[in-house]
């Protein structure tokens, strides 16, 4: 391997960009704790370096024909072959590259935010941990090797969440995201395990290629439906989204990282990776249109009630996947893809933006924010307004290209209920979204002096190179659309379908956001506004959108009455019964049996002349009668 | 019925009588002297079988020096008081059975061995010419023996001595 | 007949075995004990010189010759410690001495 990697700049550039993150993870937890500079210094070299790689690897390979692959074999059995290695292909190449940038961007934010934390040290090295999980999920080779990152990039997660660990919540949410997105990985497993018994070998490139068509249709819509299940957990969707919302207990760099624009898009990334085997299975991708659709408007109600700035964005993001996962299901392979791309850009900016207002202004509540005069901070509000636009489908930012494609993508349905959805959607997102901006802008009540002491102007610097940064690419990047739809067709396996041209759409959809603007201006930014919106005063509605539709609430009893009162209970009988009373009962049965056999033990010397004599006896009987 | 017969089927007959008549005796002495007749039987026999050295070993040894030291314990440790009851129920049956069993395993051990059925006929050994075999060809366990003996002289010394109260071991 | 069959012999030496046994497991007499092995080996010797004469072998014979010397030695030093035992504790009984239970 290493011989290989001396002779091939792409593999190099490759195992660099994933390896030196977890070096540099392995040498801050076990020799770095005490220094947090050295740790920061350290982290953040790995990452741009692995950067610079993943820019190289783009732009060397921007003409790629055909995917590139690099592995080696790990297991073998039988008929069964599975490896591990690179896959070099558009669409590896593009979320590597995303992936490195956020991650750079973020721990170079982290710098300013996470200052004077005791955890610091902690934080970088499980930031690198993270960096290096996701950066070869991306390039993984085979189902295997993705879903063992998968699970890492889990455990990252967990650890980010539970970071300021002393505080309850804290752990509990930590612990509820890793339960919950397990409960995906189970099915997703079961997935893998029928693609391997039933295909062979796990090679994400192979699954893709037409040899996957010989497998029973059945088999490819069971298989697809369960992987998807592992990306229902992953990428929050119903019904496995509550997590999402509480992980924002985490620090905002890490919900700008993790949770808006890498891992939760890691589901959406895999279903875009495998998007000619789910093909294969219109009803499989009938259902993720549907679980998508329900998602994002389950998602957007739960926004529209929400007080807490990052909690309205962890709704946000929900609904956007959900968006990009019917832009996929609906055959537009390009719009998902692209769509997932502008969002990463905009909504880590967002989050971004909040954690510079949390920082300030000592709390997550928008009302607070706006009243302790958030507005006042440019750079923050100027950017947090270019990504609201974003998100909201304005032109000329990012969000408005990739937004267009979806709807046109669902426009091609011979169903209209799905366009309709997501008109709806794109309305409601754009009226939460302009609610929170106009509550932080245009706030009531008194107008108390904005605690900001609490950072250096130095650390305001670092936190604001980064938005800044991004707010560049939310600008610029929609421009590129078709280019990059060029980069992203090459080498696509099976022909890419085409989607219709509506030209009707964008104005409706422009219609419709303006009209959302209109909507939240008149209910939040304008003179005399009572700031309550209409579906805050439904007081019914106010009550099912904050408590998230209940669905805690059939969670919470369904582990009550079905897990802890059936199977636990069930368990714990096992326990007592069988495993303790087999285990004491043999110690009894032992204790008895010594009891019984202790009456040969009478002490009595003609006794044991006797019993002497009879095994004479009885010898004599065996061996020779 | 030659006499070798009848005369092995009579002195088999007295070795029988007078070694049930030991077992069951109360008085030891009594026991000890029918265990001697027994032993004289038993010398004969051996005369029958055609060992007279043996024979005379017998008287010598066995019932000459062994029975004498077992009238010589029983009369110095004046075992007066004979047994509670001599044949307990609780020991008694078992060792019936046990008798029983082994008579019925030994019956049929010898009924179902081919050389059972072979007939003995007198012969006779010079003491000269068994002398020369036991030196011959089983001197070693001769020395052995000996040595046997020293060692069980010695532990007897050790074991039967009264014990002195003020402790010198 | 001609000669004895070589059964009753074997007969007669295992009557007095079992004679032996009885009078070891049965009787409440430590003495009583060294008497029954006596007796068992008086019969297992009877065995042996029949069967030198069967077989026609002085084996048998020299073997007898072993069992008187070892019965000698035994008895020796089986007295000795019935000796002794009547010293340590005034009684003959085998159930006295049951301390090992």
């Amino acid at each position: 391997m290493t011989y290989f990697a001396a002779a091939d700049l792409t593999l190099t550039a490759a195992l660099a960009a994933t390896a030196l993150p977890l070096a540099a993870f392995a040498v801050i937890l076990l020799l770095t704790r005490g220094f947090p500079r050295v740790s920061a210094a350290l982290s953040i070299s790995a990452i741009t370096v692995a950067l610079v790689c993943a820019g190289a690897l783009l732009v060397r390979h921007w003409h790629l024909a055909a995917p590139l692959e690099y592995s080696t074999l790990w297991m073998a059995g039988g008929d069964i072959v599975v490896r591990v290695g690179f896959l070099i292909d558009p669409l590896s190449l593009l979320m590597l590259m995303i992936v490195a940038l956020i991650c750079f961007l973020v721990q170079v934010y982290s710098l300013g935010y996470m200052a004077g934390d005791p955890g610091f040290a902690r934080y970088y090295a499980f930031m690198s941990l993270f960096a290096w999980a996701m950066m070869n999920l991306t390039l993984a080779q085979t189902l295997l090797q993705l879903y063992i990152f998968w699970e890492l990039v889990g455990l990252s997660s967990y650890l980010l969440i539970g970071f300021w660990y002393e505080k309850f919540s804290a752990s509990q949410a930590g612990k509820k995201a890793f339960v919950m997105t397990r409960l995906g990985d189970v099915a997703f497993f079961i997935g893998i395990l029928i693609v391997l018994v039933n295909f062979g070998n796990l090679s994400i490139a192979e699954l893709n290629s037409a040899r996957a068509g010989f497998l029973p249709p059945a088999v490819i819509t069971v298989a697809a439906l369960l992987i998807f299940g592992g990306i229902i957990g992953k990428s929050a969707q119903f019904p496995l989204l509550t997590w999402l919302p509480d992980a924002m207990e985490g620090p905002t760099p890490v919900s700008a990282l993790l949770h808006s624009a890498t891992m939760v898009a890691a589901g959406v990334y895999l279903l875009a990776r495998l998007f000619p085997f789910f093909s294969l299975s219109p009803a499989a991708l009938q259902v993720c249109l549907t679980v998508g659709a329900v998602s994002m408007l389950l998602s957007a109600t739960m926004a529209m009630v929400s007080r807490d700035i990052k909690q309205v964005w962890a709704y946000s993001t929900i609904s956007q996947l959900g968006l990009m996962i019917m832009g996929l299901a609906a055959g537009d392979y390009v719009a998902g893809v692209f769509h997932l791309t502008t969002h990463a850009g905009f909504k880590a900016l967002l989050f971004l933006c909040a954690g510079v207002f949390i920082h300030t202004c000592g709390g997550n509540d928008m009302f607070e924010i706006g009243r302790r005069g958030g507005r006042h901070l440019k750079i923050p509000m100027i950017c947090m307004i270019v990504a609201a636009a974003a998100l909201s489908g304005i032109p000329p930012f990012s969000g408005f290209f990739s937004k267009e494609l979806i709807l046109a993508a669902l426009a091609g349905r011979p169903n209209s209920i799905w366009l309709a959805a997501g008109l709806l959607g794109a309305f409601l997102t754009t009226y939460y979204t302009f609610r929170l901006i106009f509550i932080i802008l245009f706030p009531r009540g008194e107008a108390q002096a904005h605690a900001d002491g609490h950072h250096s102007a130095a650390g305001y610097r670092v936190m604001a190179a980064p938005l800044i940064v991004l707010a560049a690419v939310t600008l610029v990047l929609g421009f590129g659309e078709h280019a990059f739809g060029r980069f992203l067709r090459q080498g696509f396996p099976g022909p890419v379908p085409v989607p219709g041209h509506h030209t009707w759409l964008p104005f409706a959809a422009l219609g419709l956001a303006a009209a959302a603007v209109g909507l939240a201006w008149f209910e939040f930014g304008r003179r005399g506004a009572a700031q309550v919106g209409f579906v805050e005063r439904v007081a019914p509605l106010r009550e099912l959108f904050s408590r998230r539709w209940y669905i805690d609430d059939v969670y919470r009893w369904l582990l009550d009455n079905v897990l802890y009162r059936v199977f636990s209970a069930l368990c714990a009988k096992n326990d007592q019964k069988v495993i303790d009373g087999a285990v004491d009962g043999l110690g009894g049965a032992m204790a008895s049996a010594g009891r019984i056999l202790a009456v040969l033990h009478t002490g009595s010397i003609q006794f044991r002349l006797l019993v002497v004599s009879v095994v004479v006896v009885l010898l004599g009987l065996y061996y020779f009668v | 019925m030659t006499l070798f017969n009848i005369l092995f089927y009579a002195i088999a007959a007295l070795i029988v009588v007078s070694t049930g008549l030991a077992v069951t005796r109360r008085n030891l002495v009594h026991a000890v002297i029918y265990l001697i007749i027994s032993f004289f039987g038993s010398a004969f026999l051996f005369y029958l079988f055609g060992a007279p050295f043996l024979a005379a070993l017998m008287v010598i040894v066995y019932a000459g020096a062994i029975m004498i030291l077992f009238l010589f314990i029983i009369m110095m440790l004046r075992v007066e008081t004979p047994e509670e009851q001599l044949f307990p129920a609780r020991q008694m049956w078992p060792a019936v059975a046990v008798a029983a069993g082994y008579l019925v395993v030994g019956a049929l051990l010898a009924a179902h061995d081919p050389s059972a059925g072979a007939l003995l006929s007198p012969a006779q050994t010079e003491p000269a010419v068994f002398g020369a075999y036991v030196f011959r060809k089983t001197w070693l366990a001769v020395e052995v023996t000996s040595l046997l003996l020293l060692v069980a002289l010695i532990g007897a010394l050790f074991i039967g001595k009264r014990p002195i109260h003020e402790s010198e071991e | 007949m001609a000669g004895i069959p070589f059964g009753h012999v074997l007969a007669l030496s295992g009557i007095l075995v079992a004679l032996g046994v009885a009078c070891a497991t049965a009787r409440r007499n430590l003495i009583m004990i060294l008497l029954g092995v006596e007796i068992m080996l008086n019969g297992a010797a009877i065995a042996f010189a029949a069967a030198a004469l069967r077989w026609q072998q002085l084996e048998g014979q020299a073997f007898v010759l072993f069992i008187i010397a070892i019965a000698a030695a035994e008895v020796s030093v089986g007295l000795a410690l019935i000796v002794h035992l009547y010293h340590r504790t005034g009684s003959l009984d085998p159930e006295k001495f049951n301390t090992l239970k």
